[in-house]
């Protein structure tokens, strides 16, 4: 009997434990996203004239859960003078978070694993950025599917290093040339190459892949 | 040791040999109880040389193969004093033992022998066991790498270190492991998520094989994994053991010890045993390159004491299993620019050298199990079990440190389940056994950081009744089986704050009916109809975001239904002196399985596009064989094969299912050489394995064509060495011997790297104490 009635305890405190959950569960924490790399602001000035100052702005917000919107590119526009130099930089934004959180300054400190590459569009040059196949797109507002033929006349150099034994641009700042007036897109990546930074393109993986509208006047 | 009094009384009675045409030279006999000449049901008969017996109900055993000579016949049961005897064998032979208690109170059956160790449910779905000669073989893998040896099972890999056990083509959420005796809960729903399991605290794998919901409850559509320790000592002293592995590819070292104590009170056995185990190891090297960030290091822990009588028993167990995984840097390629990249690579571009260093991207899981369990023997013959199990398993998932420089993990989950588990069994006289029971389970998952599953919680429950009746040569077994699953999620809405709490219910009425018939003591048929079912998991229902070493974006489907699988398997068994062979087919119809469907949509983010990846459910049908078998060539030489063969189609379209295992072959020949005194049990083992190239894949819907076929060779060979009065066993194994190049479809990191160079692994298993015989 005492036996039977310690496995009748035993049952009765399973039954008990059971039933005594707290509810932590119901308590959501807020998404806090791995990478949120949310706006893309680039930078142009002329070098000849410091007032004349051009700002594109790539912009693509999370939802709730961390998920991404729609791209904001109503101002990724960057209306440039033909036959001009600019010098250039990239600013980007974490808007994930309060208060907002200067990404770029994070990059300049660790410019020994990231690399900017600057792919004027269309070209008739070698691709910097592998054009997408297959199934890959283009970053928005560039259409996948090329829509004009004739190139855009603007070159972009990076003018800054980084501080690996073997040196190689980072690329948050640039000097922009821009030839006869033409139209086209910049599409801008951000390649994160930890231990694996040689100058080129392929190593590593895209950290950030932003598109703008171009025309030169 | 022969310490033990040894009381045999071997009534030796020579009956005519009826046949001598087959050359089947037999010995059976009759284990009783000294006092009661009673028979004894369980008790372990071996003969050196044969292998070991079970005592059916009326004590019974029978050896065949039997060669004129001498053998040491041993005999053990708990409670009893064991037996040790040299007989002459001449011709067929009966005989009988009798065994005395080996303590002065408990003169009788401590655990309540039963034929099947497993559980005496269900004998006829298809099982296969790992244990003895053949665990040492594999101890220390990771439980997934360890099954593969069984027909039919493979694994779902996530690079070198991450193993899922696959069984018939099916993983994660459509089987279930139990470890010691608990429903093992780990977020199974993820293909990189491996069981959280030390293989060095088992001493038996089983693994059952096709719909087994009955017993085990949802999820075991395709079949149920059994992980148990050894059973807790009965006889008083201290023993134990020390395990030692070291792997020459990845410079994995590991050391697993246990220590284990039984004393005899007044009324009972108290027990204790205490087990731990470490490893560590470093990049694995393919036969070109090293794959950077490819360590794990893991420590565990467990400890057991258990109270144990002839009618009642209690037992706690406690473990804990710690693990850190290096995630292959090669892999990381999250968008389908990143993919296609890293597909067109002949070989990784990551630094390829050897180190033990683990950096990011690295996951670490810890899993706690806490198990009170109790059985209770009545005096109608009915026993009752009971189990209550709490487990929390923490994962967290670290990504590349991102530029903000937080230091938390990407991915942190938290699934705290309890579990209470009350089986009823009586033996009901005329061949009659039933079990009744119940299971309840509930969960609470919570996340932080980023959002890939949401926080939920869970009931679930199910009753079950099972049914055997053996008569003669004939058993038949049914089972009906009724659950019910409630869960509520709980998630902020994606565009207000508010919290969601969508809920899910789902309850099924699962049924299982076999038989099993014994033709000749060589030959056994035996056959099982069954359902099974699984509510739609988590990740199924809820997922929103990205898989990040998949370029998948994944997107749940709240209206996905249950999946219900119907499965008809049938096994042939046939042994005789040289020759064994068991053959094994299944068809498993489902009703609504689940999967992740490319679509054509792409979803851009800021680091590129991704395909969108949608759960549907649709038709589908597994059918399928195993087989193996061994023949003796010499005394000392054997042959062995192996077959697994699956085929799986999507009824709904009319197309093939992704991620189906490839046909496998294995061959392997056995050298058994005669040993000695202080050199036991020598052998050297060759074997070949080919994998098929995995042709029945849909079209449009991978990115790479599967890889191609490849076979590999393999080496092992082992013995018992005594040095210094202390016996040691010792076993090398080779795998990939030729170092050979090749790609495993069933590997998720087959995108991106070839698999594991030659291997070799250096086992020593040294006992201690009173099991140093």
């Amino acid at each position: 009997m005492k036996l039977k009635k310690t496995s009748l305890l035993l049952t009765l405190g399973a039954l008990t434990l059971l039933s005594a959950c707290n509810d932590e569960e119901t308590h959501v924490s807020p998404t806090i996203a791995n990478e949120a790399l949310t706006t893309v602001q680039y930078k142009l000035t002329n070098t000849t004239d410091p007032t004349d100052t051009v700002t594109g702005q790539w912009e693509q917000l999370l939802d709730n859960n961390g998920n991404p919107l729609p791209v904001d590119v109503s101002k990724a526009n960057l209306n440039l003078k033909a036959n001009s130099t600019y010098s250039a930089e990239i600013v980007i934004w974490d808007k994930t978070q309060t208060p907002v959180f200067n990404v770029s300054d994070e990059i300049k400190e660790r410019a020994n694993y990231h690399l900017f590459f600057y792919q004027p569009l269309p070209t008739d040059t070698t691709y910097v950025i592998p054009a997408p196949t297959g199934s890959d797109t283009y970053p928005d507002p560039i259409p996948t599917l090329l829509t004009l033929t004739a190139k855009l006349n603007m070159s972009i150099t990076l003018t800054d290093h980084d501080t690996n034994t073997q040196q190689y641009p980072v690329g948050l700042t640039t000097l922009v040339k821009t030839g006869a007036a033409s139209t086209g897109w910049l599409r801008i990546v951000l390649r994160h190459q930890p231990n694996v930074k040689d100058g080129t393109f392929a190593p590593g993986s895209t950290d950030l892949d932003a598109g703008y509208n171009v025309t030169i006047k | 040791m022969n310490k033990l009094i040894v009381v045999i009384s071997l009534v030796m009675t020579l009956l005519m040999p009826i046949s001598g045409q087959n050359g089947t030279q037999l010995l059976s006999g009759t284990v009783i109880e000294n006092e009661s000449n009673k028979p004894l049901d369980g008790a372990i008969v071996s003969i050196e040389g044969l292998g070991s017996k079970i005592t059916n109900s009326k004590g019974q055993f029978i050896f065949s193969g039997l060669k004129n000579g001498s053998y040491i016949l041993r005999v053990t049961y708990i409670g009893y004093k064991s037996i040790s005897d040299t007989i002459k064998y001449v011709g067929k032979k009966e005989v009988s033992i009798s065994m005395i208690p080996n303590m002065e109170q408990i003169r009788e059956v401590v655990v309540k022998g039963k034929k099947q160790d497993v559980d005496n449910s269900l004998n006829t779905l298809l099982t296969n066991e790992i244990k003895g000669v053949e665990l040492t073989k594999i101890q220390g893998k990771a439980l997934g790498e360890a099954l593969q040896s069984i027909p039919g099972v493979s694994s779902l890999q996530t690079g070198p270190a991450i193993f899922k056990p696959v069984i018939h083509g099916l993983h994660s959420n459509r089987i279930l492991i139990f470890n010691n005796g608990v429903r093992q809960e780990g977020q199974q729903w993820g293909l990189e998520h491996a069981p959280e399991i030390d293989t060095y605290a088992a001493q038996n794998l089983s693994v059952v094989k096709g719909a087994a919901s009955i017993r085990y409850g949802a999820d075991a559509i395709g079949g149920v994994i059994l992980v148990q320790p050894a059973p807790m000592p009965v006889e008083t002293g201290i023993t134990g053991g020390v395990n030692l592995l070291a792997s020459s590819n990845s410079r994995l070292g590991a050391v697993s010890a246990n220590l284990q104590q039984a004393f005899n009170l007044k009324s009972g056995i108290l027990s204790w045993r205490l087990q731990g185990t470490l490893k560590k190891a470093g990049n694995t090297r393919t036969p070109n390159y090293y794959l950077e960030n490819t360590g794990f290091r893991e420590s565990d822990f467990s400890s057991q004491v258990a109270y144990q009588n002839r009618n009642f028993g209690v037992e706690t167990y406690y473990s804990q299993f710690n693990t850190d995984i290096g995630v292959f840097t090669g892999s990381h390629a999250s968008s389908i620019a990143d993919l296609q990249a890293a597909i067109s690579r002949p070989e990784p571009i990551t630094p390829s050298y050897f180190s033990y260093s683990i950096d990011r991207p690295h996951q670490t899981i810890n899993h706690d199990l806490f198990k009170v369990s109790s059985y209770y023997n009545f005096k109608n013959d009915g026993r009752l079990e009971i189990t209550y199990a709490r487990q929390q398993n923490l994962r967290q998932e670290y990504d590349y440190i991102p530029l903000t420089g937080r230091l938390n993990p990407e991915l942190y989950l938290k699934l705290i389940t309890q579990t209470v588990d009350v089986v009823y069994k009586q033996n009901l006289g005329g061949g009659f056994e039933s079990m009744l029971g119940i299971n309840g389970m509930t969960q609470s998952n919570v996340r932080q950081y980023q959002m890939l599953i949401p926080n939920f919680r869970n009931y679930n429950g199910g009753v079950f009744y099972i049914d055997k009746w053996t008569h003669d040569k004939l058993t038949l077994e049914a089972g009906l089986r009724y659950d019910f699953s409630w869960m509520r999620a709980y998630m902020l809405n994606n565009n207000t704050l508010d919290i969601m709490t969508p809920l899910f219910v789902s309850k099924n009425l699962s049924g299982s009916i076999g038989a099993q018939y014994q033709f000749t003591p060589n030959l056994s048929w035996s056959i099982n109809a069954g359902s099974a079912w699984r509510p739609p998991s988590i990740n199924e229902l809820l997922s929103n975001g990205v898989d990040l070493d998949a370029g998948m974006y994944m997107e749940g489907n709240k209206d996905l239904k249950k999946e219900v699988a119907y499965n008809v398997s049938s096994s042939l068994q046939y042994t005789n002196n040289r020759l064994k062979i068991e053959l094994g087919l299944y068809n498993t119809i489902f009703d609504g399985y689940i999967f992740a469907k490319p679509s054509l949509t792409i979803i851009k983010d800021v680091r590129g596009s991704y395909f969108l990846y949608n759960y549907t459910q649709v038709n589908a049908n597994f059918k399928g064989l195993d087989f193996s078998g061994s023949y003796d060539l010499t005394h000392a030489l054997t042959y062995s094969a192996k077959m697994s063969l699956l085929y799986a189609w999507n009824k709904t379209i009319h197309d093939y299912l992704q991620q189906i295992p490839a046909n496998r072959f294995e061959s392997n020949l056995e050298w058994k050489f005669n040993g000695s005194k202080t050199f036991k049990q020598p052998y050297i083992n060759f074997g070949a394995a080919y994998t098929a190239k995995q042709t029945r894949v849909p079209s449009n819907s991978d990115y790479a064509e599967p890889p191609a076929a490849y076979y590999l060779l393999n080496a092992s060979a082992g013995a018992s060495v005594k040095i210094f009065n202390q016996m040691i066993n010792i076993n090398i194994t080779g795998n990939n011997i030729l170092n050979k190049a090749y790609r495993d479809y069933m590997d998720r990191f087959r995108y991106f790297s070839d698999e594991a160079g030659s291997n070799y692994s250096l086992r020593i298993n040294i006992p201690l104490g009173k099991s140093n015989q």
